[in-house]
């Protein structure tokens, strides 16, 4: 726990130096005349991180120190980092794929008249696909648990079309 | 005013909207995982096309819902639905476990069903005289309260206030993107027009609360595939009784108290409310040593409180504009969606709004009791969904709400990086719901901060005219010290066992 709160610790620190020194001057924008400049209450906000996040590293090196651990450690558990990773990449895969396939929207069959492809068609083999790395095996649930969930978003978005809210 | 405002909650609309709420509620609030605020964040993008009264509503009937749901799993899967839940399962699986499922699962809905319409005629008590108190504070009795309660959240939300101070902060950070409103001119938008209106709400309400459990879901998949639920079988003696009702009604008075009281205090959230009403119940019995082992109390204790939070944690809602908890703070975002400032100007300005508000909350806790009573064979099928099955058509769903709300891509790549900062602060245990709660509150909070400025003309002195800002402050800072103490003295107490 110690190791983690040191080195988040410092990614926020380092954060709040990036905010405070490049960030904010840079996109803030500035107002002579105002009372209250634009940069205000993103500065508080990037001091508070700040002194916290040298709270945090500070209490950690010296819970570090009494226990006698060490900031990095060779003991990485790749198959857990692997495990937690992957559905972060298939999601973020997936983005990229409805992207450059022109997917991304939502679906209708021609309702509009646009023959645009969208989530509803990409998505039954999205959720299959992440089913079977899941470990599903059995045809009827993947079938079902993908086919459904696109019928219900197909149909509220079909209604929704309808009423003209999207 | 009244009777009106009553008229309005009981329209076929608004009763589908609140019986709709409820319904989805158990269902999600059954499957272990999906708490109420996910719950809530996947469904603010479906309340778009709502009237406000029903889309409020929908969103509270499944706030209700999920909380009732969520003991059904605790009581026959010993996996509760949410963290909140799990005081239940200390007796209610034990309980179903000595065949009799259905008796345990109707203690919990009983009492379920009653803290959470104690609570809401209390908070209709309670909200409406604070909120006409809070009408005469001025812009630095807001900015004083909302710094505060921010504080007090970012304390206790989590057991690290440096690490919720930090959360918050960069909640706050977040909070400032879009246009300025006195300049007009983009603050922290790096050029992108589309966050011209600041972060989109729903990507980092979807993201950070939905899409991360997800991934903390999946991650847990590695060790925990297969949940054996208890099954629901027609027994003649396994129903609740009268001696049991009637040893539970002191109970549940208790738990409701304890459950008001804690979800009325910003930060604590219902967890602390039901293990809190759990613990009091045990020291009360004349038969401490049942607790664990199937005892209805415990059950009693657990799930009245509980359900008392969620009303309770809508007093500084409407009192003050301050979201005690996630929840309150996405229905502040859900407010927002439509129009509407919630606060005490609510009270103000659309009294026959909150009125109707209050009214369909007390119609949802007559759904849930119904849809509970009528429906526990329906609910407990859900149990047996397994959890790997869940995950992917949630963050279907996700993705869905998004584009929903016309974001595109930039809307989804804003979403998984939210995404991504929820599971590491979940992780890392910074306190995502202090996040949540600044990035929400920061327009209130600059606003009021902006107004005090400009009002005092940068005079600190004029505080010394207004005494409620200066207690406010006062309590900030004694909330800052106290709470960093016992951070500290956590810290050193956690290292002293680490070394024996």
């Amino acid at each position: 726990m110690q190791r983690q709160s040191f080195w988040s610790g410092l990614v926020v620190i380092a954060f709040a130096l990036l905010a405070l020194n490049w960030i904010i001057p840079e996109y803030a924008g500035v107002n002579p005349q105002a009372q209250m400049p634009p940069e205000l209450v993103p500065s508080i906000a990037s001091w508070i991180m700040l002194i916290s996040g040298v709270i945090i590293v500070l209490r950690s090196v010296v819970g570090m120190a009494r226990t006698g651990q060490m900031p990095v450690t060779r003991e990485i558990n790749w198959s857990a980092l692997s495990w937690a990773a992957w559905p972060f990449l298939y999601v973020g895969a997936a983005i990229v794929v409805l992207d450059n396939f022109g997917l991304i929207g939502l679906g209708h069959l021609n309702i509009l008249g646009r023959d645009d492809v969208k989530l509803t068609y990409a998505g039954a083999p999205m959720i299959m696909g992440m089913l079977y790395l899941l470990g599903e095996r059995r045809w009827h649930v993947l079938l079902g648990c993908s086919l459904v969930p696109v019928a219900l978003l197909y149909g509220l978005s079909v209604h929704l079309m309808r009423v003209g809210v999207i | 005013m009244i009777g009106a405002s009553i008229q309005e909650a009981l329209t076929l609309n608004a009763l589908i909207g609140i019986g709709g709420g409820v319904f989805m509620g158990y269902v999600i609030g059954v499957i272990p995982g999906l708490s109420r605020s996910v719950a809530i964040a996947i469904a603010i993008p479906l309340t778009f096309y709502m009237s406000p009264l029903v889309a409020i509503s929908f969103l509270i009937g499944l706030s209700k819902g999920t909380a009732a749901g969520s003991a059904v799993s605790a009581i026959l899967l010993n996996a509760p639905g949410e963290a909140s839940s799990a005081a239940t399962a200390l007796d209610g699986y034990p309980l179903a476990k000595s065949g009799k499922p259905k008796t345990a699962l109707q203690v919990g809905l009983v009492a379920s069903v009653a803290g959470d319409i104690l609570a809401t005629i209390i908070l209709i008590f309670v909200a409406i005289p604070f909120a006409r108190v809070a009408l005469m504070f001025g812009p630095y009795e807001m900015a004083a309260i909302l710094a505060f309660a921010l504080v007090f959240i970012a304390g206790l939300s989590g057991g690290n206030i440096f690490k919720g101070l930090a959360a918050g902060a960069f909640g706050i950070f977040l909070g400032t993107i879009g246009l300025d409103a006195q300049t007009g001119l983009p603050r922290l938008t790096f050029g992108y027009t589309q966050l011209m209106d600041g972060v989109p709400l729903i990507a980092v309400a979807i993201g950070t609360l939905a899409l991360s459990e997800m991934f903390v879901q999946s991650e847990k998949l590695r060790f925990q595939r297969e949940t054996m639920a208890v099954k629901l079988e027609h027994r003649a003696d396994d129903h609740i009784t009268f001696p049991i009702l009637r040893r539970i009604i002191p109970t549940i008075l208790r738990g409701t108290g304890i459950g008001t009281f804690v979800g009325a205090l910003p930060g604590l959230g219902p967890s602390v409310g039901s293990w809190m009403s759990y613990g009091v119940a045990q020291k009360w019995s004349k038969t401490p040593e049942n607790f664990g082992k199937g005892e209805p109390q415990g059950i009693a204790a657990s799930e009245s409180a509980d359900n008392a939070v969620i009303p309770a944690a809508l007093i500084p809602l409407f009192g003050l504009g301050i979201p005690g908890n996630v929840s309150a703070a996405l229905l502040i975002g859900a407010f927002a969606i439509h129009g509407i400032t919630v606060g005490p100007l609510l009270l103000r300005d659309e009294p026959e709004l909150l009125y109707s508000i209050f009214a369909g909350m007390v119609v949802a806790s007559i759904f849930m009791l119904i849809l509970g009573w009528f429906g526990l064979m329906v609910f407990a099928q859900i149990t047996r969904v397994p959890p790997h099955v869940v995950i992917p058509i949630v963050i279907f769903f996700c993705l869905g709400g998004i584009l929903l709300q016309g974001y595109g891509t930039f809307g989804l790549v804003i979403l998984m990086g939210f995404a991504l900062l929820g599971y590491l602060m979940k992780k890392y245990d910074y306190s995502f719901v202090t996040f949540l709660v600044a990035f929400i509150i920061t327009p209130m909070l600059e606003l009021n901060l902006r107004q005090s400025i400009i009002l005092s003309r940068g005079e600190w002195s004029i505080l010394l005219d207004r005494p409620i800002a200066i207690f406010f402050i006062a309590c900030t800072i004694v909330a800052l010290v106290m709470l960093g103490q016992r951070t500290l003295r956590g810290s050193r107490e956690v290292e002293a066992v680490a070394q024996t």
